[in-house]
């Protein structure tokens, strides 16, 4: 089994405070890690190559410094890694953010399936797993929470709806884009580490996908952000209830009775 | 570990590599520097496990690729419940193979990154979630007689909790405790020595500047305005507490550790 | 499409909203849309069309217009009683080329956000993913999708202006549904699965839907969240109590989830789910960031603990400061009475 595994280089959420005027997050320190969602599927590509052999490609889009989340992808198993960078990828929405990875998917050839995380953390959009697909025209199974069974031909997974699941039966290639639930990933050990150190990861440019320029960076980007703005503040202060159990009980329903939620 | 506190061995925190560190090599080779350096004085080094959740490579790990000598009496292993099962055992018997007989078992701190050990994983169906007191039996039942194992004691959570952690603990087969870091005598602390005569304690020195990290570490405030000596406050710890071993976190190598030979032989 | 010339949007009219169909009920988002959609149609001067695809859900199509839907398209056939998404992205695409919608908006359900994008990307055109502000920009008379995005740190307003039609998916418990008026008229239009449509699609097997409403975040009025601090499953059952008192959901942190105390569908917060409830109760949960993030848009957050200093204590909009395992059963028990 062929498989690529899309992963996407995110800062980090650490180390956050809250600010006491508005009373969201402050958010400090921006390391940059793989995106938590795309660890499960690093992990379950490893696991499906463990158990039917073949290879695993982890593949990113991203600056030259996005080569640290491949290594940490091949440090935890992948077999290699491939990263698209270059100028004329930036910019990029999730339509052409899909549309660069599917031309790579195509050129690295005879992939049998495509594994992602949900979503990033830091877009939280959830809409290149799906975008992938249909860029390729192949099936897709979003927020995956495991793998039921494979073969040459066939996957069977079960996908976490809100109310409930399903199983599905799709033909290869298939994309699957995968939830916490589905593994427990293995933390890189330090053999697997500087392994990864050593390893090559070519970049590929645009010219080397066969991605037209109309369709990569902001020109292929449909959407355009007009602005960004903080969100709304919360609340100036915080309705503290102290005392007994009792008392906490008693002012807590007439708080919510006054707020008409009781 | 009475060995440790009547020879005046000192427990020297050394914190491995983050896994997020972009320069591997120089940081291993700066680990074996002071490891090794350590070793040359005679003192136990001390190696944590992914500390306040932040993931970190595994000292035995370390120890093995580097291929670090290893005395019995001078390392001592941090192991907390955030690993899987398969992981535990490599470590566990890495740790046996090498011949590091020292474990500090500990709950730890989780985060997104680090899966945690299931009940099942250590024999403990009877528990909701694993702590150091399940690990702990569940290694003493594995590995009769491999390692000398230690648990923490925190004089900052609330004392009856604490102590009942405690007596599990050590009816779970700790055999040696170390405190939360201290700046000043500690009732609490105190008061478990003398429940616990028997059992080698040794107290944690805050040997940072940084009192915000203290603050964090102890988990109650100290103002950033109180005057702090790290040395000074280590001599009176020593005085103190002259019949316990001494844990040195966030020894400053360059700066304190040239400072810190002479000041227990002194007391 | 991309569009030549700005002459080509004057091809475009109308707002769709792709209806969310469970178990062959159409459910509460739906409304929700279409009382967004109403706005945005009026702005433009335009109709609201809703799209409903699903298997024996004829009879429902008429329950649309009575919350705004002026015309109702309805795909009704037996290949659509699962969630197919290339079934259904294939069907929309076509009808899409055919009637030419200004904009469509849909759930930002497990369902929608897997359909749309592909969709969009088949369609050629642009989409904001889990909206939670929708307008019409009154120079350009685009689509303006407000998102937030960094967990919720930054709210992003996007529109696409070469492109049409213009796409979002909406989250859940956001817009408010309008009250359903059963004197509006509306038409009802019947298209068909095409043979092409219908080919490599995925096989069901096997479907599950839960009863129980506590599982059921994005749907709740009320979250009632644990997480460490409940000590086990019995402490999430005290939760369910409470939320199954006020017809709640029951939400957990990652320790909890990991913990194996309750199942992954309930974990809220950076890798699990993202909820924007009316009420948000929040149970001897501290705060990781890695939670807040999924949690912090909630209209009002109380918080029970017995630290009055942690992250999620100084978020809340009401902090209560003392035991839960008093609090919480004192709650529903002083519910019941009134």
């Amino acid at each position: 089994m062929k498989i690529v595994v899309c992963v996407k280089q995110v800062p980090a959420t650490n180390d956050a405070k809250i600010d006491p005027e508005t009373k969201r997050i402050v958010r400090e320190g921006m390391q940059a890690i793989l995106n938590p969602f795309d660890t499960y599927a690093v992990e379950e590509a490893v696991q499906l190559r463990d158990k039917f052999g073949g290879e695993v490609i982890a593949l990113s889009m991203g600056p030259e410094k996005a080569a640290l989340v491949l290594r940490e992808a091949i440090s935890v198993g992948a077999d290699r890694g491939l990263l698209l960078s270059d100028r004329a990828f930036g910019g990029s929405d999730t339509w052409a953010t899909s549309y660069v990875l599917s031309k790579a998917i195509e050129k690295i050839g005879g992939v049998d399936l495509v594994i992602c995380g949900k979503q990033a953390i830091d877009g939280d959009t959830a809409q290149v797993g799906p975008g992938i697909a249909a860029h390729l025209d192949w099936m897709q199974a979003a927020c995956v929470m495991e793998v039921c069974d494979a073969d040459k031909d066939t996957i069977t997974v079960k996908r976490m709806h809100e109310d409930g699941y399903d199983i599905c039966e799709m033909s290869l290639p298939a994309v699957v884009t995968v939830v916490k639930d589905i593994n427990t990933p293995r933390v890189p050990t330090l053999k697997g580490r500087l392994a990864s150190d050593k390893s090559e990861i070519p970049i590929w440019k645009p010219e080397d996908i066969g991605a037209q320029s109309s369709k990569i960076g902001l020109d292929g980007s449909p959407t355009r952000v007009v602005k960004t703005a903080p969100p709304p503040i919360r609340n100036s202060v915080t309705k503290k209830i102290t005392g007994t159990s009792a008392e906490c009980v008693k002012e807590l329903i007439a708080e919510l009775r006054l707020r008409s939620i009781l | 570990m009475r060995y440790h506190i009547e020879n005046k061995i000192y427990h020297v925190e050394i914190l491995p590599p983050k896994q997020s560190t972009e320069k591997l090599e120089a940081d291993l080779e700066l680990f074996a520097e002071k490891y090794n350096r350590v070793m040359e004085s005679g003192y136990c080094a001390c190696i944590t496990d992914n500390a306040m959740g932040l993931l970190a490579f595994q000292g035995h790990e370390i120890i093995n690729e580097l291929n670090l000598k290893v005395n019995p009496e001078q390392v001592m292993i941090h192991l907390n419940t955030f690993h899987t099962k398969s992981n535990l055992c490599e470590i566990l018997d890495t740790c046996m193979a090498k011949g590091i007989k020292y474990l500090l078992i500990i709950s730890g701190d989780g985060s997104d990154r680090l899966p945690k050990l299931q009940p099942a994983d250590v024999e403990a169906e009877d528990v909701q979630s694993v702590t150091s007191v399940e690990l702990l039996r569940y290694i003493k039942r594995h590995y009769p007689d491999t390692f000398t194992l230690g648990v923490a004691f925190n004089p900052y959570e609330p004392p009856e909790h604490e102590f009942e952690k405690l007596k599990r603990k050590i009816d779970a087969g700790a055999e040696f405790i170390v405190t939360q870091p201290i700046i000043e005598k500690n009732a609490i602390v105190d008061e478990m020595i003398q429940k616990y005569p028997d059992i080698p304690v040794i107290v944690e020195a805050w040997m940072s500047k940084k009192l915000y990290l203290l603050s964090d570490a102890v988990g109650y405030p100290i103002p950033e305005d109180t005057e702090f000596d790290p040395i000074k406050t280590l001599m009176q710890i020593h005085r103190d507490y002259p019949n316990c071993g001494v844990y040195l976190s966030l020894l400053g190598f360059k700066t304190q550790y040239h400072l810190i030979g002479e000041t227990w032989r002194n007391i | 499409m991309r569009l030549k010339n700005d002459s080509d949007k004057l091809k475009y009219s109308n707002v769709w909203v792709v209806a969310e169909v469970l178990s062959g009920k159409i459910q509460p988002v739906t409304h929700e849309l279409l009382g967004a959609a109403r706005s945005l149609a009026d702005a433009k001067k335009s109709k609201v069309w809703a799209v409903l695809l699903g298997h024996n859900v004829k009879e429902q199509a008429q329950l649309l217009i009575p919350y705004g839907a002026d015309k109702v398209l309805v795909v009704d056939d037996s290949r659509l009683s699962g969630f197919s998404d290339e079934l259904e992205a294939r069907i929309l695409v076509r009808l899409i080329k055919k009637y030419k919608p200004e904009i469509l908006i849909c759930g930002a359900t497990t369902r929608g956000r897997a359909l749309i994008p592909r969709v969009a990307v088949v369609s050629e055109c642009g989409l904001t993913a889990d909206c939670t502000e929708l307008s019409i920009d009154p120079v350009s008379g685009d689509f303006l999708q407000t998102r937030p995005a960094f967990g919720g740190n930054i709210m992003a307003t996007i529109r696409c202006p070469f492109h049409r039609p213009q796409m979002a998916t909406v989250r859940p418990r956001v817009m408010k549904a309008p009250d359903a008026d059963f004197s509006r008229n509306g038409e009802i239009i019947f298209e068909e699965v095409t043979e092409s449509d219908a080919s490599k699609i995925k096989r069901i097997l096997e479907v599950f839907h839960s009863d129980d409403v506590a599982v059921n975040l994005a749907d709740a009025q009320i979250i009632i969240s644990g997480g460490r601090a409940m000590k086990g499953p019995e402490g999430f059952k005290m939760l369910g109590r409470l939320a199954a008192r006020v017809g709640g959901a029951v939400g957990a942190s990652r320790a909890a989830v990991d913990a194996g105390w309750i199942p992954y569908a309930h974990q809220i917060g950076q890798t699990g789910q993202t909820v924007q409830t009316k009420v948000y109760i929040s149970c001897g949960i501290s705060g990781q960031i890695q939670h807040l993030v999924g949690m912090q848009s909630c209209n009002l957050i109380i918080a029970i603990d017995k630290d009055p200093s942690t992250p999620m204590m100084q978020m809340a909009d009401i902090a209560v400061v003392g035991d839960l395992f008093e609090i919480v059963p004192g709650l529903t028990e002083e519910i019941v009475k009134l």
